[in-house]
């Protein structure tokens, strides 16, 4: 218990938060596509001023969503680094056989944009619905699905209970860090093998510990008769409210003018 | 006395600034002096294992000071050295169990401090002793195949052969049978014979009351008492307020006295009543 971790459900009661689930999981989708179909400047611009205000309306803080951007750093570089030399073009900048072009400064930095978005809508899915929402929003989505026999309320089970077990996990492997911490596991080593050996410690426990729970956990369902059945007392808790249906209109106008800004400019 | 461990005006805040802040510690202040023997106790969510892991840097004080082995734990690098100093035994240690065989989870601590093979190979040998294995049979075995008493055994043993100034253990007796449970007395007996610190969190006062030097009571956050024993047990409003149960020889000379007869309410050990109930019917 060291803090908020990255990704975890924050209690609240926020304009973010009180959206139905639905439509949260439908506007995350929709934020997806468009700013995978439409790579204009303003456009996404305009998505990361989205993401900016959903942000404050979530009641979460800057500092800590900026913080959050430390766990995908080595992809952002990769990304961009990549992008910037092997993108051929103008060059800009040349560094003996290989060169920096405009192009590629300009691409690199277009998908920095669109991956920074895509993260940020997706954290603040999963930071401001609860499991319990999260799952029975998905359940719903998916229902469509039970037409083709494909058992959904398996496969919301599964998870609705991993989203469960996510924060226990994350308990138990903060103990098990500082057990091991204890016995002098150099978790901070500058040598890479010494900090991966060190993890070993970690990692072990945790998945044997993650075993035993999850034969416990079968049992304990087969002895309270668990069968598999649609969750109907909690997809019926869902209600849609006006603020929903006045988003999710949104939205769709914003896809729907960035699929024609992209066809007017092909 | 040196202190060993000295606690200042103690806070210690969980998330801070985030929705889920907790006060976990609130101005908390005591010292222990070194080969004492401290039992700390109070509810769940007392704070008790907060507390036990400031004593080794896994934490730092939120505001105030915790010095312990004349280190300064605010100071990350020098806290970040303590765990040579002072071990920590979680709740539940045999959770922590990874390596193949017991000798290699024994010494995976001493393996760290960097001393050689041969002394690596003395400790492992020392600690299975002190919790009651035999070496030559155990070291071998897949620390997986063995009962969950005995892989605590093993996690302590892994503990003992860092051979620490202070050895700190939180609830270390929960889920053990009688043989377990007497295990730890006796590792405790055997440090205070040596004059070595040790801190134990526990939720029964009747098993350590006869061994502990002082004792520390936890509610929600704060420490309502703290002193030795023979103070504790003076405390009719902390023991009735906490249902601290006392051993029953200790309520039997307590109810003695209660009656008017001249009865030293001082004793702690069963031996020691024992004396003194022959000498009153004497």
């Amino acid at each position: 218990m060291t803090g908020i971790k990255i990704g975890q459900y924050v209690h609240g009661d926020s304009f973010l938060h009180s959206l139905d689930p639905r439509i949260k999981i439908i506007c995350c989708i929709v934020i997806m596509v468009s700013v995978l179909i439409n790579y204009s400047w303003y456009y996404l611009l305009f998505h990361l001023l989205l993401i900016i205000m959903a942000i404050k309306a979530s009641g979460l803080s800057f500092r800590f969503m900026s913080g959050c951007l430390r766990s995908i750093r080595y992809l952002l570089l990769v990304t961009f680094v990549l992008q910037i030399f092997l993108t051929p073009g103008e060059a800009v900048l040349s560094l003996g056989r290989i060169s920096i072009s405009q192009e590629g400064l300009l691409i690199a930095s277009i998908n920095l944009l669109r991956l920074l978005i895509l993260f940020f809508g997706s954290l603040l899915l999963i930071m401001t619905t609860s499991p319990i929402k999260l799952s029975a929003g998905i359940e719903f989505l998916l229902l469509p699905l039970n037409k083709l026999n494909i058992p959904v309320h398996h496969f919301t089970t599964i998870l609705s209970i991993s989203f469960r077990f996510i924060p226990t996990l994350i308990e138990e492997a903060t103990i098990i860090k500082n057990a091991q911490r204890s016995r002098g596991a150099q978790f901070d080593s500058p040598n890479l093998i010494v900090r991966l050996k060190s993890y070993m410690a970690i990692i072990i426990p945790l998945f044997e510990a993650s075993l035993l729970r999850a034969e416990e956990l079968g049992e304990a369902m087969d002895s309270r008769c668990y069968t598999g059945h649609p969750n109907q007392l909690r997809m019926s808790s869902l209600k849609l409210m006006g603020k929903d249906l006045v988003l999710l209109g949104f939205m769709f106008l914003v896809l729907g003018i960035g699929i024609s800004i992209s066809l007017g400019s092909s | 006395m040196p202190k060993i461990i000295d606690v200042k005006e103690l806070d210690f805040i969980y998330m801070p600034g985030s929705p889920y802040e907790q006060n976990a510690l609130k101005n908390i202040s005591f010292s222990l002096d070194e080969g004492e023997f401290l039992g700390i106790f109070g509810p769940n969510g007392s704070g008790k294992s907060t507390l036990v892991q400031l004593f080794n840097g896994l934490l730092s004080p939120g505001r105030g000071t915790v010095t312990v082995c004349d280190t300064d734990t605010a100071d990350k690098k020098l806290r970040q050295q303590l765990w040579k100093k002072v071990s920590l035994v979680f709740q539940y240690p045999e959770q922590q169990i990874f390596q193949i065989s017991v000798y290699d989870e024994v010494a995976y601590g001493p393996r760290n401090l960097g001393i050689s093979e041969t002394e690596v190979r003395q400790r492992v040998y020392l600690a299975l002793e002190q919790v009651g294995l035999i070496p030559e049979e155990t070291i071998g075995v897949t620390p997986i195949s063995l009962s969950g008493g005995m892989r605590r055994r093993v996690a302590i043993a892994g503990m003992l052969a860092l051979n620490p100034e202070i050895l700190v253990m939180d609830e270390p007796m929960a889920g053990l049978d009688p043989i377990g449970r007497k295990l730890i007395l006796d590792i405790i007996n055997n440090r205070k014979e040596h004059k070595l610190t040790s801190v134990m969190t526990s939720h029964n006062l009747k098993e350590i009351i006869a061994i502990a030097d002082k004792i520390a009571i936890m509610d929600s956050g704060c420490l309502v008492f703290f002193g030795a024993v023979s103070e504790l047990l003076e405390n009719n409003n902390i023991l009735a307020k906490y249902r601290l149960e006392l051993p029953d020889h200790i309520q039997l000379l307590s109810a003695l006295a209660e009656r008017g007869l001249k009865v030293n309410t001082n004793i702690r050990s069963l031996n020691e009543a024992a004396l003194e109930i022959l000498r009153l019917l004497a």
